[in-house]
């Protein structure tokens, strides 16, 4: 298994790839490229840089059809999301003007694992900050096994999930109150982590961001999310899955 | 945010703060069960304890797993509270919340720090077995202190 962990877009990118037929040379150069290709996407999408892409439009000085293809891109994604959420994902709705950082890292997580796919590796894992994309199987099981970080523990587990696509997290409890509910600007939730797994992983970091903010109806969206599953823990601790969400059983030692 | 303090991480501990709390313990309105005493939490962890018209399950979806039982619902001193024990082969595997009240907000907090603990104490102690974790976005500081590295650690060996 080779390894390697990135910092980039102000988190860590952690790379899991199992060569197969693949020479290491080679899938060691790929895992480079997919890197490179993460900082170009930073540089393209960052809100933090006044001179990027992303801030320009945002401050009205690049038109929508001169900005880059990736932002072209990003932005049919958050459509398709904010449409699969109920508009509770609403970039268009973000005080500051178009805000797609709840899709952005997410997409930015299957663009490296694509390129990882088309070199012929036998099985990899891009993990960015928490937001996870695979494919193939990992050694001597069949699929992969995702702990779900507990919100109110950081060294523990609430559950671990089986996954052979893709699953994003958000929550409040790592870098406090970031996320707006799109529909009154609110920014305290009662549900404290919501995951979503399913093939895409931008459109499972949208749904998750809204999932968080739409609050108390966050149970019952999480069951119409189409080909999309769920899983939250809400502020009092009860915990909701839809029904497609595979838990992995555990085993005490 | 971490708040982890004194509270001890087991269902032995737990049913020690449910000792310990019990004596102050707010009458909620609609509590049936009597005050806990030491052992009951841990009566809750055997499978087929279940209380037939006990409590119902209204926001935790049921998982499809063998072996579950959801015990009586117990008062532990801030609140009436009834956990979920899945049992396979003789281990317990799983612990989750079924109903909870609180009956302020005070008792909410302790209920977070204490509740997730019956069951992270059952799901910490395997993370070998674990690829990765998912969880909110963590700055590239707070990743060396992750699980994720760690996790990264072992897998490039």
């Amino acid at each position: 298994m080779i390894v390697l962990a990135e910092a980039v877009m102000g988190t860590m990118f952690s790379f899991h790839v199992e060569p197969g037929e693949c020479p290491t040379g080679e899938a060691t150069a790929v895992i480079a490229s997919a890197c490179t290709r993460l900082h170009e996407l930073d540089t393209i999408f960052t809100t933090w840089r006044q001179e990027s892409p992303m801030s320009r439009f945002r401050a009205g000085l690049l038109r929508r059809d001169g900005v880059p293809g990736e932002m072209t891109r990003a932005m049919a994604l958050c459509e398709e999301a904010r449409a699969l959420s109920k508009g509770w994902f609403d970039p268009w709705a973000m005080p500051g003007g178009f805000d797609p950082t709840g899709l952005v890292k997410g997409w930015a997580v299957s663009e490296a694992l694509e390129l990882l796919r088309l070199a012929g590796v036998k099985a990899a894992m891009v993990n960015g900050g928490g937001d996870i994309s695979v494919f193939g199987s990992p050694e001597e099981t069949t699929a992969w096994r995702i702990g779900i970080r507990h919100p109110w523990r950081s060294e523990a587990l609430a559950c671990v999930l089986e996954i052979d696509g893709a699953v994003a997290t958000s929550g409040c409890y790592e870098r406090g109150p970031h996320l707006i509910n799109p529909k009154d600007g609110r920014m305290m939730f009662d549900t404290a982590s919501a995951s979503v797994v399913g093939a895409n992983l931008a459109i499972c970091d949208a749904l998750a961001t809204a999932l968080v903010v739409a609050d108390e109806e966050g149970p019952q969206l999480a069951r119409s999310l189409g080909d999309y599953e769920a899983y939250l823990i809400r502020n009092d601790g009860t915990e909701h899955a839809s029904s497609g969400i595979v838990f992995a059983s555990a085993s005490v030692r | 945010m971490r708040r982890v303090g004194t509270v001890a991480a087991s269902i032995a501990g737990f049913a020690g703060i449910v000792a310990l709390h019990a004596g102050g313990a707010p009458s909620l309105p609609g509590a049936t069960a009597p005050p806990a005493p030491a052992s009951s939490a841990s009566g809750t962890t055997k499978p087929g304890t279940t209380t037939p018209g006990a409590t119902k399950v209204p926001t935790t979806t049921a998982v499809p797993v063998t072996g579950t039982a959801v015990g009586t619902r117990e008062q532990y001193g801030y609140g009436v509270l009834a956990v979920k024990v899945t049992e396979q082969s003789g281990h317990i595997t799983d612990v989750t919340v079924a109903s909870l009240q609180t009956a302020e907000q005070y008792s909410q907090n302790l209920a977070q720090q204490v509740i997730p603990m019956l069951r992270s104490e059952v799901l910490s102690v395997q993370s070998d077995r674990i690829n990765a974790i998912s969880g909110a976005t963590y700055t590239s500081e707070a990743y060396a202190a992750s699980i994720q590295s760690a996790l990264d650690a072992l897998a490039a060996k």
